[in-house]
């Protein structure tokens, strides 16, 4: 090929045609400007118009064509074509045809020189050069319509089947879907002329289809065999009518060869519409033979998700895709698995979620708070290092939760853990630390609240599971609050049911005799305590009627706060705190103080009395019985104990407040008194 | 896997230790105490004593040392049943490895020991001292529960109903699925229960059901409800089921005495044989030891049954004997928590008190007529001579006192039996204007009476004694039966 920059204006406005920046070989405006040029001079004859945009097709694609696709091949060469043209219609140019000529058959011996607008003496020349530098081979095929490939690589069967290709050793194959593939060896001398033979054996009936959508994966018996693109030819437009489509809406044909004999289902399927499934009895299998099925249209499959947050600021994504922020309501989306992502100013949210087909999901959600792993503390090897390394990789997986973040793998733990710390992107952190030891067979893994309150869990990494007892913690849900009916209940034997022991001042009011059994809630038999408990629990309205004998109470079911255990072994403080943390954004009223004391008894189980002071002086409840006003008192009183003899006047102060409420329980409304652990404790700090 | 919270800052002093002996040492440490491991748990112990020994010999200072100083001690206390020589073990681990985590295991295993062999609050004092170090100490070590529920029970026996209830509520509130926190529930209702807060001690033994329904702890609730409910609650009227078990007349030979064993098992003393007998379903089996015309009937230690009479004394179960001295006429004995004897004598004007240590002494008091336990350490004392029945606290103070008749229909002049349960519920078999059955609460309130007219029975009841499904159980030595009222 010849190095065209010698023109100074050629170069100037090649120059400037790259100097857009976006200017590529995949470029469309290329092509529209290839385009133009043939037009130029075939309609109105613009020899320097024609000529000047050849010049920057050329420029752009002659540096790159070593690296060009077949469609760019062919659009370079028919450039060489045109130039060769335009230049020989130039006395001062026409030395330079035969260059264009060779660069043509250097692109693609294959390509044959429009003859329409090349006269006959280029012509000549080009046959010429072409006898000169390549071989000559006459290809037969039968059946027509199948693929030809040259060494590996698509190649066309050439006009009338004659093919130019370089001298050397050469591999053909033809192959046609229902029929045997055949591959055939080629030696070819220059100038040689040779034939072959490609007569192939059919084996197989093929079914050819198109589909709406396209992208469509075809299963056959449900193998996947491929999926479906393109777009269907404009003769397919009466097939497409037929179906409310257009032509372009179709696919493109898929051709589904080595159909064995029997009967077959084709499955088609698409994301965002319903799978179509077809059966083919045994004649399409058998005689051998081409069959052409009627397009194959799916139709649309969506659901819709409802998702709301009492916490603010979250913003929905579903696999990756923004959906803005939340509330969403009723949101349309294509049938399928999503992988439900919302991200709120602290903490996180995700879940995958089946939308099923004409199904409505709704989720109220809170965030979750965020774990990062951070990796090893050090690189010490040891047996099993990776096994535990993926198994913490995956955890994420395990974890219902939480929201689990992988370690950064340019990161080390500790800039890790320092830029967490700082930009406050996650909750908590998750370290694994090799235990010294000959050889190392103990992983200390320490889960950290990014606030410091943490953990240690010592693993072996080679046991069955180590990350089980973690996993399990982390899993547990804590319980704040548990369903209530405002009565106290007994076991008695000899009593036909619960037997009312207590009873509030709602439940009175409501009717509930003292002193009686409960015999049915809402119609069903309650033979005991145990039993009632599991009706309230699963129970999903507001109201239940109870019997005691013959007499029946509606009573209002409600909720009481239940203690959070200061150091229960099923439970991950870290994570229990930062949960709490989490779910007292956007909570209000005594949630928000239930919620305040659990997170001070939380930090009780760090030891933290100092800040499980300033939780609890931030925390006001309205309610006077059971756990309320009261038991918050009593565990400032406690609190402020904890933190030494200096504090000890202000503790009786929160005591004697505490004995206020003579009706606050500890732990939940059936726990011991308040008062009487107040009065134990005052008794206590008297000199 | 498991969960170390901050007291693995104590192991990682360790692994210093470790370091500081260094590698070599250690590891013979290490190879030392599995070896003696392996040898014990083949119940080799001789050899894994030897082992261990080698070790404490070899590397006293090692962590390994402190595990097997711990493994010893355990063994004293639970195989060979000698807690008094794993003291200088658990002593030496405190000692030298009191920066170990295992010395929290030593320290309540220590205090648990000495608890255990405390007789009076003085004794008691070096096993809360053990067990507020466990806290103060190792304030995350798991063994702070258990510690914590030894100091309740601790302010139980001395009668700090207050501060037992502290640490009760302390160890249900630091882990409520540990296995401990259901006895400690327990304890706690018990407590509200002597503070007077029945409805709190129901709701948590109720919570024990709820939450740990197949615990023996629920069992034990279930009928410490039942009996609360049907005595100080519900109170039906008393009605007699007739001749039991199952009807059976005429198969005793002359009960006298009757007491109920905290498994709810009933023990029936017959002055035919001299004996008493466990009746197991409807059989009897005899236990303890014979004694000639007993006059008292109590539960030792160990569920051993011990006999009092006027001419041996105390008939202990293994066949020792013990005099009561001026105590010749004894109408009830029992021994309290700390393991003293009280016995009660119509006789003298006091009771008798026969420490497990020291000189025996006497309680002043009226002459008794009948003499119980109550769960506050104290007794239920009736006199005949003061016309009333006494509600003693642990010292032996009365505290209540309730003349006889109060609140009867009409008087009665004598109490010719008297018994208590372990929740504080006070029977009486009562002669006079009103002959028949009484049943006072733990205040001293009646609960419930019926005359033996009105109940339909006739007999020479003697003996009488409250089961753990709210019935009273009457002795009727003429007709050689039971009878049981419910």
């Amino acid at each position: 090929m010849r190095n065209r920059w010698h023109s100074p204006i050629v170069r100037l406005l090649c120059a400037a045609f790259l100097c857009l920046g976006s200017i590529s070989a995949q470029d469309p405006a290329l092509k529209e400007t290839f385009q133009q040029a043939k037009a130029l001079w075939a309609t109105q004859g613009d020899k320097d118009g024609a000529s000047s945009r050849f010049e920057q097709v050329l420029a752009v694609l002659e540096p790159k064509a070593g690296s060009l696709s077949s469609d760019w091949v062919q659009v370079l060469c028919e450039t060489y074509n045109w130039i060769a043209v335009l230049d020989d219609r130039t006395p001062a140019k026409r030395a330079r045809v035969q260059k264009d000529l060779e660069s043509i058959l250097a692109l693609n011996s294959d390509f044959d020189i429009d003859r329409n607008i090349t006269n006959a003496r280029l012509q000549g020349v080009f046959d010429g050069l072409r006898a000169a530098k390549l071989g000559r081979v006459k290809l037969t095929v039968s059946p027509d319509g199948g693929s030809l490939t040259l060494d590996g690589k698509p190649s066309s069967l050439g006009t009338g089947g004659v093919k130019f290709l370089t001298p050397g050793a050469h591999t053909l194959a033809y192959a046609k879907p229902g029929y045997q593939l055949l591959e055939q060896h080629l030696d070819l001398a220059l100038k040689d002329n040779k034939a072959l033979d490609f007569t192939l054996t059919r084996t197989s009936s093929t079914v050819t289809f198109n589909t709406y959508p396209t992208d469509a994966e075809i299963y056959l018996d449900d193998k996947k065999v491929g999926i479906t693109h393109g777009q269907a030819p404009a003769s397919a437009l009466p097939m497409a009518a037929k179906l409310g489509l257009t032509a372009e809406q179709l696919s493109s044909d898929f051709v589904l060869g080595d159909l064995t004999p029997g009967k077959h289902v084709i499955e088609v399927r698409a994301s965002c519409f319903k799978t179509k499934r077809v059966s083919l009895g045994e004649e399409f299998s058998t005689p051998f033979a081409d069959h052409l099925l009627e397009p194959m249209k799916l139709e649309p499959s969506k659901g819709s998700l409802t998702i709301s947050s009492t916490t603010p600021s979250g913003e929905l994504f579903l696999s990756g895709k923004s959906y803005g922020s939340l509330p969403v309501n009723d949101l349309q989306i294509c049938s399928g698995t999503y992988d439900l992502q919302v991200k709120f100013a602290t903490g996180g949210f995700s879940q995958r979620v089946e939308v099923g087909e004409g199904k409505a999901i709704s989720l109220q959600i809170r965030p979750k708070p965020r774990l990062t792993f951070l990796g090893f503390a050090n690189t010490d090897d040891f047996a099993g290092r990776d096994r535990i390394l993926n198994m913490l990789l995956g955890l994420g997986d395990r974890l219902k939760e939480v929201a689990y973040n992988q370690p950064s793998p340019k990161e080390s733990a500790q800039d890790a853990a320092e830029r967490l710390k700082a930009s406050k992107d996650t909750e908590m952190t998750l370290l694994a630390v090799p235990v010294p030891g000959k050889p190392i067979h103990q992983i200390e893994l320490i889960l950290s609240t990014i606030g410091g309150e943490e953990e240690h869990y010592l693993v072996k990494p080679l046991e069955t599971d180590p990350l089980e007892s973690l996993v399990t913690k982390l899993n547990a849900q804590i319980t704040l609050s548990e369903p209530w009916t405002g009565m106290t209940l007994l076991d008695v034997s000899g009593e036909p049911g619960p037997w009312v022991v207590q009873e509030d001042a709602v439940a009175l009011k409501a009717g509930v005799k003292l002193s009686k059994a409960i015999t049915t809630v809402n119609g069903k038999p309650v033979p005991s305590v145990q039993a009632f408990r599991k009706i309230l629990k699963e129970f999903k309205g507001d109201k239940l009627t109870v019997t005691q004998g013959d007499s029946s109470t509606t009573l209002a079911l409600s909720t009481q706060p239940v203690e959070l255990p200061i150091n229960a072994s099923n439970l991950c403080y870290p994570f229990v705190l930062a949960d709490l943390r989490l779910r007292y954004l956007g909570a209000k009223g005594d949630d928000a103080a239930l919620l305040r004391l659990d997170q001070a008894l939380a930090l009780m189980h760090f030891r933290q009395y100092d800040k499980a002071l300033e939780v609890l002086r931030d925390a006001r409840m309205s309610t006077v019985q059971g756990v309320c006003q009261g038991t918050l008192d009593y565990y400032t009183g406690i609190c402020l104990l904890r933190l030494g003899n200096v504090y000890l006047s202000e503790a009786a102060q929160a005591f004697n407040q505490a004995l206020k409420y003579p009706q606050a329980t500890l732990f939940g409304p059936e726990g011991p008194m308040v008062s009487i652990l107040a009065k134990q404790a005052l008794e206590d700090l008297k000199p | 896997m498991f969960s170390l919270p901050t007291w693995t800052r104590l192991l990682s002093l360790v692994f210093a230790i470790t370091l500081a002996l260094g590698a070599q040492d250690e590891d013979i440490a290490e190879r030392l105490y599995q070896s003696g491991e392996r040898a014990y748990t083949t119940k080799s112990y001789t050899e894994a004593f030897e082992t261990w020994n080698q070790l404490l010999q070899s590397s006293p200072k090692s962590p390994f040392a402190a595990q097997a100083l711990l493994r010893m001690a355990r063994h004293f206390v639970e195989v060979e049943n000698k807690p008094g020589d794993a003291l200088p073990l658990l002593d030496k681990l405190k000692a030298n490895h009191i920066k170990t985590p295992y010395a929290a295991e030593g320290m309540l295993l220590r205090g648990t020991i000495l608890a255990a062999d405390s007789h009076k609050p003085q004794e008691l004092k070096e096993a809360m001292a053990e067990f507020n170090r466990v806290l103060d100490l190792f304030p995350d070590h798991p063994a702070v529960q258990e510690a914590r529920y030894q100091l309740g029970l601790a302010f139980k026996i001395q009668g700090q109903w207050g501060r037992a209830l502290q640490n009760f509520t302390e160890v249900m509130r630091l882990d409520p699925t540990a296995t401990i926190a259901p006895k400690a529930q327990l304890q706690a209702a018990e407590v509200l229960d002597l503070m007077g807060d029945l409805p709190g001690c129901l709701r948590l033994l109720q919570g024990i059901r709820n939450q740990f329904p197949q615990s023996p702890e629920a069992a034990e609730a279930a009928w410490r409800i039942d009996v609360r409910v049907k005595f100080r609650i519900q109170k039906p009227p008393l009605k007699s089921e007739g001749p039991w078990p199952q009807g059976k007349q005429k198969w005793l030979k002359t009960p006298i005495l009757l007491a109920v064993k905290p498994s709810g098992s009933l023990i029936i003393y017959q002055d035919g044989p001299d004996q008493a007998f466990l009746l197991k379903d409807t059989e009897l089996v005899p236990v303890g030891t014979a004694g000639h015309s007993a006059k008292a009937l109590l539960l030792g230690p160990h569920d051993q049954t011990w006999l009092v009479s006027a001419k041996q004394g105390l008939v202990r179960e293994d066949g020792t004997f013990m005099s009561l001295g001026v105590f010749s006429a004894p109408t009830g004995a029992f021994l309290d928590a700390w393991g003293n004897l009280w016995v009660g004598d119509s006789r003298a004007s006091a009771i008798g008190f026969f420490p497990i240590e020291g000189d025996p002494h006497p309680i002043p008091s009226p002459s008794a007529v009948g003499l119980a336990p109550l769960p506050n350490g104290g007794a239920v004392l009736a006199s005949d001579s003061n016309r009333s029945l006494m509600f003693l606290d642990a010292a032996g103070q009365p505290r209540i006192t309730i003349p006889y008749g109060k609140d009867f229909p009409v008087p009665f002049k004598y109490v010719v039996a008297l018994c208590s349960d372990a929740l504080g519920h006070v029977a009486a078999i009562v002669d006079g204007e009103f002959e028949g059955v009484a049943i006072w609460g733990p205040d001293g309130t009646l609960l419930r009476s019926a005359t033996f007219k009105t109940l339909g029975i006739s007999g020479k009841f003697r003996a009488i004694a409250l089961d753990h499904q709210g019935g009273v159980i009457l002795a009727d030595r003429s007709n050689d039966l039971l009878i049981r009222l419910n």
